[in-house]
């Protein structure tokens, strides 16, 4: 995704593909209902329809494995274990966020974070999440309001995010897992210097 | 093939309709919660989160829920008045054990505001929660039941048509894969029921199992589960539940499209094969939900991306071509009914594609959790299953005629499918504005723009839900005349 990504948001890559699928249905809809009230014997008529039917099960085929090939090529997974230039300790709790640089092994109930953290810009960044109390989502939204990373915060259990800040400004962090009543009110500021 | 008499056939209709009818009731009452929430979420009301909360869980167990259990009483209906005897007592025992789970369910979402959202995501009913500790337990025991229930009906369901076509087997129609030509042949809303059923009674018993641990729980609080098995238990239970909706009501488009466009649709070995890998496909596709939690097994994430990407073959290359192939040049009317079929399957297609790029694990991390994920599964369900069950219920309600003029439906099908739509595209467009979903309001989000579009989006998917209002009314207004002139018919031709 890497490639494309350098051009288009991944959210815009989503959503072009999503029409391009959805204009393409809505002409096949059209033309069914227009051809539809064509008479043909149905033996010939579906001979035609299983022809194209063949082509297109050989292409779906081609290029879904083409695509998992492609997609596979970045995922978030391979990260988990690689060494970053900085790491931060990230608990989540009903309804905050606690960051804090380096690794925490310790009782969760003895953190001391804040919800504002100062990272460099142009470096990696690994962010090991977890969860004090409930399933919590750590989403990190560019100054622009776009979704550039996320990870699930999830009790007993530590998620290794690698991010790599490349503008310098104010991110902030929401949570994209329900939570509780203050769900929607969970933010919590990175600034890149 | 066995004689189902006219007298059985009249009581299962009764039974069908009775089911149609609860729908028809609850059906708009849901779709006024979803409309509550987005007119908070647009800052147009002041509803509570504990309230805003409460009404989310209710929409989605309660959507999930009627969908299923309707996709299930039409599939009960067909199979019972054309291929196998169901037990009648048993169908209106089930109704009832159900119909005490909804009222379980109402009484501790509404009364009891409990609010963890459909998912219930382990361990939040446990954890800081606004609702009082009684609410968890009427609503897991009512979910309980709603699910015993349904397992008993799949079960007898499954049973019975195995008994009529000699096993198992013969309803995967795995007789249909060898080079024996005297095969009992099945028909193809039997093999969909089974392959539909069948996972169902997986997902069923590992929900009863994750509901009974709830329940434990909520009795005794000492007790405490690993989250990441409790996420997938729950992730498999409903996403499971939802995909068999949609293939249940596939199920009776094989059956009913035919009668429109004067095609067989029969079962061959291409069916076969598809709906067989697709049993395969739904069993696993859940682990889709599970990929911004990196400490699942690394293999699980790909095999939930592979399944994701490999469900679309069968489902467009063999029903949707199936469709293709039954009403192409078929010299048809376009009614209602096969309308709604048609118009069913877009919409199944459109979710579908914005699903299969969501499973895309690249993808993923930009649209997990925002609006994206109610876009797409609500357009497979609104315009896919909803229309689908339309299109049943036009079926249902229509005298013998099934093909005759309904300018008072067909003109409610157009604005409720423009309104569905439009309602949609607000969604859609939210989630590519990285608006996260199951926020009660946006007022927290500290960045403008996600804040104001997120606002803004809410209110014009509020207007659109008056339009799909609107469209719904004609249509019931069809139906209810439908309905009466069916009970002026059987009078005069009992007199």
């Amino acid at each position: 995704m890497s490639n494309f990504t350098m051009l288009l948001s991944l959210q815009k890559i989503a959503g072009l593909l999503s029409l391009a699928g959805a204009l393409l249905i809505v002409a096949v809809v059209i033309f069914l209902l227009k051809s539809a009230t064509i008479s043909e014997d149905k033996t010939t008529a579906k001979e035609k329809v299983y022809k194209l039917r063949s082509r297109y099960i050989w292409s779906i085929i081609i290029v879904a494995v083409v695509l998992l090939a492609y997609s596979f090529r970045s995922l978030p997974y391979s990260l988990m274990k690689a060494k970053a230039d900085t790491e931060v300790s990230v608990v989540a709790y009903q309804w905050g966020w606690k960051m804090e640089k380096g690794i925490y092994n310790g009782k969760l109930d003895d953190f001391k974070g804040s919800n504002e953290i100062e990272l460099p810009v142009n470096k990696s960044i690994k962010f090991i999440v977890t969860s004090i109390d409930v399933n919590h989502n750590f989403a990190i939204y560019n100054s622009d309001g776009v979704l550039v990373a996320q990870t699930q915060a999830m009790p007993q259990h530590k998620n290794n995010l690698q991010y790599r800040f490349k503008e310098k400004g104010e991110y902030k962090i929401f949570c994209l897992e329900y939570c509780g009543t203050a769900h929607d009110f969970m933010v919590g500021t990175i600034h890149i210097n | 093939m066995i004689q189902i008499d006219s007298t059985e056939i009249k009581k299962q209709k009764k039974l069908a309709l009775t089911w149609a009818i609860t729908f028809l009731i609850l059906f708009p009452v849901l779709i006024t919660l979803g409309l509550l929430m987005r007119l908070r979420q647009g800052e147009i009301t002041e509803t509570g989160p504990s309230e805003f909360f409460s009404y989310m869980t209710l929409h989605g167990l309660g959507m999930a829920g009627i969908l299923f259990t309707f996709a299930f009483a039409a599939l009960w209906y067909l199979n019972s008045t054309r291929y196998v005897r169901l037990n009648l007592k048993f169908g209106w025992f089930l109704y009832f054990l159900i119909l005490i789970g909804v009222v379980g369910l109402l009484y501790g979402t509404l009364i009891g505001k409990f609010g963890p959202g459909w998912y219930m995501l382990y361990p939040l009913p446990f954890k800081g929660t606004f609702w009082p500790a009684w609410a968890t337990k009427v609503s897991v025991i009512s979910l309980i039941i709603l699910g015993v229930a349904w397992l008993l009906g799949i079960l007898h369901m499954i049973y019975a048509l195995a008994k009529q076509y000699g096993g198992l087997t013969n309803l995967l129609g795995w007789q249909y894969l060898g080079k024996k030509e005297n095969i009992t042949e099945i028909p193809s809303v039997v093999l969909i029921t089974t392959i539909s059923l069948i996972p169902g009674v997986f997902a069923l018993i590992i929900g009863a199992a994750m509901l009974i641990m709830y329940l434990l729980q909520s009795f005794e609080p000492s007790l405490a589960f690993d989250p990441l098995m409790m996420k997938n238990m729950v992730m498999f239970f409903g996403h499971t539940l939802v995909n068999i909706t949609m293939y249940c009501a596939v199920g009776w488009v094989y059956a009913l499209l035919p009668e429109f466009t004067h095609r067989e649709w029969k079962v061959n070995k291409a069916v076969v094969y598809s709906w067989n890998a697709s049993f395969f496909f739904i069993l696993f596709a859940y682990l889709h939900h599970l990929y911004m939690d990196f400490v699942q097994p690394t293999s699980l994430q790909y095999l939930g991306q592979v399944v994701s990407y490999s469900s679309a073959i069968p489902a467009t290359g063999i029903t949707m071509f199936g469709v293709i192939a039954q009403v192409y040049h078929a010299k048809m009317k376009w009614s209602i009914i096969p309308l709604m079929f048609l118009f069913g399957m877009a919409g199944w297609a459109i979710g579908g594609f914005a699903a299969v790029v969501d499973s895309t694990i690249a993808l993923n991390s930009s649209l997990h959790n925002t609006l994206w994920v109610p876009a797409h599964f609500h357009t497979y369900m609104l315009m896919g299953v909803v229309l689908f069950i339309f299109g049943f219920l036009f079926y249902l309600f229509s005298g013998k005629d099934k093909e005759e003029k309904d300018g008072l439906g067909k003109a409610g099908f157009w604005i409720f499918v423009l309104g569905s739509y439009g309602f949609l595209l607000m969604f859609y467009l939210g989630g590519l504005n990285s608006v996260p979903r199951r926020y009660s309001n946006y007022s927290g989000l500290e960045i403008d723009h996600v804040r104001e579009t997120g606002a803004h989006l809410a209110q014009c998917a509020a207007l659109f839900v008056g339009v799909l209002l609107v469209g719904l009314i004609l249509m019931y207004l069809s139906l209810f005349c439908k309905l009466i002139q069916q009970k002026v018919s059987t009078k005069e031709s009992n007199s």
